[in-house]
């Protein structure tokens, strides 16, 4: 009674099976819902003991938010603004990830350190520790300030340097410290791709005579570009979603404080929206640098 | 250390000098925090306003712990925090190992959109749909069905799971929960880079997909899952838009109660020390240690795990 399908039949129908939880998921708890989404933004939703009550109200939401709200706007612009650490988040995190590549002495112990930020830093605690450990304006006092606590200001102080340039040096310092944390995943990321590159190619480079300089711009960061963008989509979403973003705490304080559940849908679309651009524009102008190496 | 000393005589001990310097420079910077919270928190309230004391406290106390545990009700937290990471993180291996190798391994109809749509979940941020996911969850009917049965009972037959830690784990056992798209990506990237040769011979010898699945591929695959499972744990642990949404006013994670740790420690301490930013900010201090410490631990156990399939993953 049986039929005996045909061997590439029946593979599809494996392949189907599984990612069959996946597609489940993926319509319950995505597609569904960000559809929804959009459909809420064209309401005015009013909660009951049922479920939502919504009532047509067309484009009201969006142009209330893009031509009457007066913050809207002006934060999106300050989250575009937060975009400029993505260059430098990416510059750190190549950098620490080719320092970790080579293996030397207190190597393991290093990379332990390096992927701390991954486990610890959490949206709640980079604000407590914003708030508390990188500023200098608890309490007046210099007890919290980064390295006025530690004595690395009075190191240099013994060193002779300027107050300014100190004070220079600290600033950079703390910057530095905000740009680290947010670059865990990113430096992970990296060594995978670094440790993916074949040994063979620097051997033929070092045969050839390429100093690590040309090494450097000419294999490694081509091989990386994959890499890069991958990690460059990673760090915008990131910023973007951030727990201490502005918008997102507006979205957030719309529908739970406020109960403006259809507009908030709308400025999160909008939001999204924006992100979505963002995004496409940064792959369009980075996809000309991608390097496929088995081409 | 033979490479080191190599070096030196090599005349490139300058450079080996800089790059240890870099090093110790950066590892400072990012055991910074950890130190501060360690130093900040077994400190004496007094030893704050001493001016000598930087690092090392001269009178130990356990007053900052006491109160940021009792103000958090840790172990309440605690476990729900671990309840959730816990079992997400296992649910998250067992569907995004299945959706990976499905990936990986298999050719069907609309494969490729399949895979647009895995990263289209990563890129809409939770904010976007966070309401109607809210509801969902408040209401839950998938599909629909829950209510079509409830026309013939004539009853509303939706589940609230809000509170409940089904909320997360359905997603995840669906490959839908926090960042899933990425554990399905670094599951497919893994068993690309595996040989094919295993699977075959399986094959030959009898063993359907599925048994292949399970005690061919999923055996070889540890390094993967060690990782998928480390950052489903520390990523539903650490989370706090969904958590807090998700689990009602009832209960609260590790990260949530952190979240308000600063408003219930005045609660709890009373009006004489809220104007005594020191006083509550080492208690803070102390609750920020409490709550990276489970996860500290796991660190420690996996570190050596987690950092040799980074170098194997094969990402490409």
């Amino acid at each position: 009674m049986r039929k005996k399908m045909p061997y590439h039949t029946k593979r599809k129908i494996y392949g189907f099976l599984f990612i069959t939880p996946w597609l489940l998921g993926f319509l319950l708890f995505f597609a569904v819902p960000f559809i929804q989404s959009c459909l809420y933004g064209f309401q005015d939703l009013t909660t009951s003991v049922d479920g939502m009550v919504g009532e047509w109200v067309g484009l009201k939401n969006f142009s209330y938010a893009l031509f009457r709200d007066t913050e809207f706007l002006v934060q999106c612009v300050g989250s575009l603004r937060d975009l400029v650490q993505v260059p430098l988040i990416l510059v750190y995190s190549v950098c620490f990830a080719l320092l970790l590549k080579k293996d030397y002495p207190g190597r393991t112990l290093m990379r332990a350190i390096a992927f701390l930020p991954v486990i610890i830093g959490s949206g709640v605690l980079m604000d407590i520790m914003k708030t508390d450990v990188f500023s200098s304006s608890v309490n007046g006092a210099e007890t919290t300030y980064l390295f006025s606590s530690s004595g690395l200001t009075g190191f240099f102080q013994s060193m002779g340097l300027p107050v300014g340039m100190i004070g220079f040096i600290n600033e950079v310092i703390s910057k530095i410290f905000d740009l680290t944390w947010r670059s865990g995943v990113q430096i992970l990321l990296f060594l995978a791709g670094l440790h993916n590159i074949p040994s063979y190619v620097y051997e033929a480079a070092d045969i050839e005579g390429a100093n690590a300089l040309e090494q450097f711009f000419k294999i490694t960061l081509p091989m990386l570009t994959p890499m890069i963008l991958l990690n460059v989509v990673y760090s915008v979403i990131d910023i973007f979603a951030d727990f201490g973003n502005a918008i997102i705490q507006m979205i957030y304080n719309t529908a739970f404080t406020n109960v403006r559940f259809g507009y908030s849908s709308a400025l999160s679309i909008l939001y999204f929206l924006m992100v979505a651009a963002v995004l496409i524009i940064l792959y369009l102008v980075m996809k000309r640098f991608i390097v496929h190496p088995e081409e | 250390m033979e490479k080191v000393l190599y070096k030196l005589k090599d005349g490139k001990w300058f450079w080996t000098i800089c790059k240890y310097a870099i090093l110790i420079l950066l590892a400072y910077q990012l055991l910074y925090p950890v130190l501060y919270m360690i130093s900040s928190s077994i400190k004496d309230p007094l030893d704050s306003y001493d001016p000598s004391v930087i690092w090392i406290p001269k009178h130990l106390s356990s007053v900052s712990f006491l109160d940021a545990f009792k103000s958090m009700k840790y172990m309440d937290a605690l476990i729900g925090s671990l309840q959730i990471g816990l079992g997400c993180a296992v649910l998250d291996v067992v569907s995004c190992s299945l959706a990976g190798y499905g990936f990986a391994r298999y050719r069907f109809p609309f494969k490729n959109a399949f895979f647009v749509c895995v990263i289209l979940t990563l890129m809409v941020p939770t904010q976007t749909i966070i309401l109607p996911y809210y509801l969902n969850m408040r209401f839950f009917d998938p599909a629909g069905i829950l209510s079509l049965f409830g026309k013939i009972t004539g009853k509303n037959m939706a589940i609230n799971l809000v509170g409940n830690n089904l909320a997360f784990y359905i997603p995840s056992l669906l490959g839908a929960g926090i960042r899933s798209g990425l554990y399905i990506y670094i599951f497919k990237q893994f068993f690309e880079g595996m040989s094919s040769a295993l699977e075959e011979s399986a094959y030959v010898d009898g063993s359907g997909p599925l048994r292949t699945f399970l005690y061919i591929m999923l055996p070889n695959a540890k390094n993967a899952i060690v990782t998928v499972f480390l950052f489903s744990f520390v990523w539903h642990f650490n989370d706090y838009y969904l958590s807090k949404q998700l689990l009602g006013t009832s209960r609260r994670t590790l990260i949530v109660a952190l979240s308000s740790l600063r408003v219930d420690l005045s609660a709890l301490i009373g009006g004489q020390t809220t104007t005594d930013p020191i006083r509550i900010q080492t208690r803070i201090q102390a609750g920020c240690l409490l709550t990276i410490l489970p996860m500290f631990l796991l660190y420690m156990v996996a570190q050596r795990k987690l950092a040799d399939s980074i170098e194997h993953m094969g990402i490409k």
